[in-house]
């Protein structure tokens, strides 16, 4: 039976590690599998100064000192 | 008669060179390496079966057996690919040659096993006698179950050798036995025709289940261990 010919036993268990634990996993290791895309829920991390929280009637632009 | 009917299961060499290097690495150009968002249809419908294999073979598994996900999914689908390329007319299936199988199972059976004894030492060596025996067997059924340990690897290598082995055996067989009848007596070509047919339907299955047992097998072992 020429599978227990011993001979090219070697070179055949090289190849198939090479090819499973190396290329085959390298190319399996790339499959990514994303959640599908939501709108992320935006919040500010930085907050407002206490005068920029009320609009003030004097920041309007027309109302600005005309130069 | 002996020698013509095995010439199919010798390791390939073309003048001295192992040609069976890149048989074995052929499957490997098969899978596409995915390098899009959204993919071709080769790299998805790939994927796509990539994991529903992974969630059916991972969901048993705690999370220090999921570790081996990579390992679990690149064996069935190695072992799954070189046997049904196998199935082509005049081609060499490396998983015919024991050397290979031997090289698969005997590390993976040992890594899980070896996990298994870091790890779990007391569970791993309850393993060895089962609840409930009576005491005067005791001695016995340690033997019987040490011995039943070893031989997982042994086993897994042969059964998928053997069973690969016998499926392309068979074809070659009752092949060359339809075209001999044909000069002699048509319509017992034609039935055995009709039986090479579904011989090949059935090792068409045997390729995809030979390739499942073996990975839900080591996955087993490692269940045990984890």
């Amino acid at each position: 039976m020429p599978q227990l010919d011993t001979s090219t036993w070697l070179v055949t268990i090289i190849a198939m590690i090479l090819m499973l634990f190396i290329l085959i996993q390298l190319k399996f290791h790339k499959y990514s599998y994303p959640l599908s895309p939501a709108p992320k829920t935006f919040k500010s991390t930085s907050f407002p100064t206490p005068w920029e929280t009320k609009w003030t009637k004097i920041y309007s632009p027309l109302l600005l000192p005309q130069q | 008669m002996n020698e013509n009917l095995f010439s199919s299961f010798i390791t390939p060499t073309m003048m001295g060179l192992p040609i069976v290097i890149l048989i074995i690495m052929f499957p490997t150009l098969l899978f596409p390496t995915p390098t899009r968002l959204i993919n071709n249809r080769l790299v998805s419908a790939q994927q796509w079966l990539a994991q529903l294999i992974l969630k059916q073979m991972m969901m048993m598994h705690s999370p220090k057996g999921r570790t081996w996900a990579l390992m679990l999914i690149s064996l069935i689908m190695f072992i799954g690919s070189t046997n049904l390329l196998g199935l082509l007319p005049h081609s060499f299936t490396p998983t015919t040659q024991l050397s290979m199988n031997l090289g698969m199972a005997i590390p993976l059976w040992a890594g899980a096993v070896i996990t298994g004894f870091r790890y779990k030492t007391k569970a791993s060596l309850a393993h060895f006698l089962p609840q409930g025996t009576p005491v005067p067997l005791i001695p016995m059924l340690v033997i019987i179950e040490t011995i039943s340990l070893f031989i997982q690897p042994m086993a897994l290598a042969v059964r998928l050798t053997a069973n690969i082995t016998a499926g392309h055996l068979l074809m070659h067989l009752i092949g060359s036995a339809a075209l001999a009848l044909i000069s002699i007596s048509p319509t017992t070509a034609l039935i055995t025709f009709i039986i090479l047919i579904l011989l090949t339907i059935l090792e068409f299955a045997v390729a995809l289940i030979q390739a499942y047992v073996f990975t839900l097998l080591v996955s087993l072992y490692l269940h045990d261990n984890t």
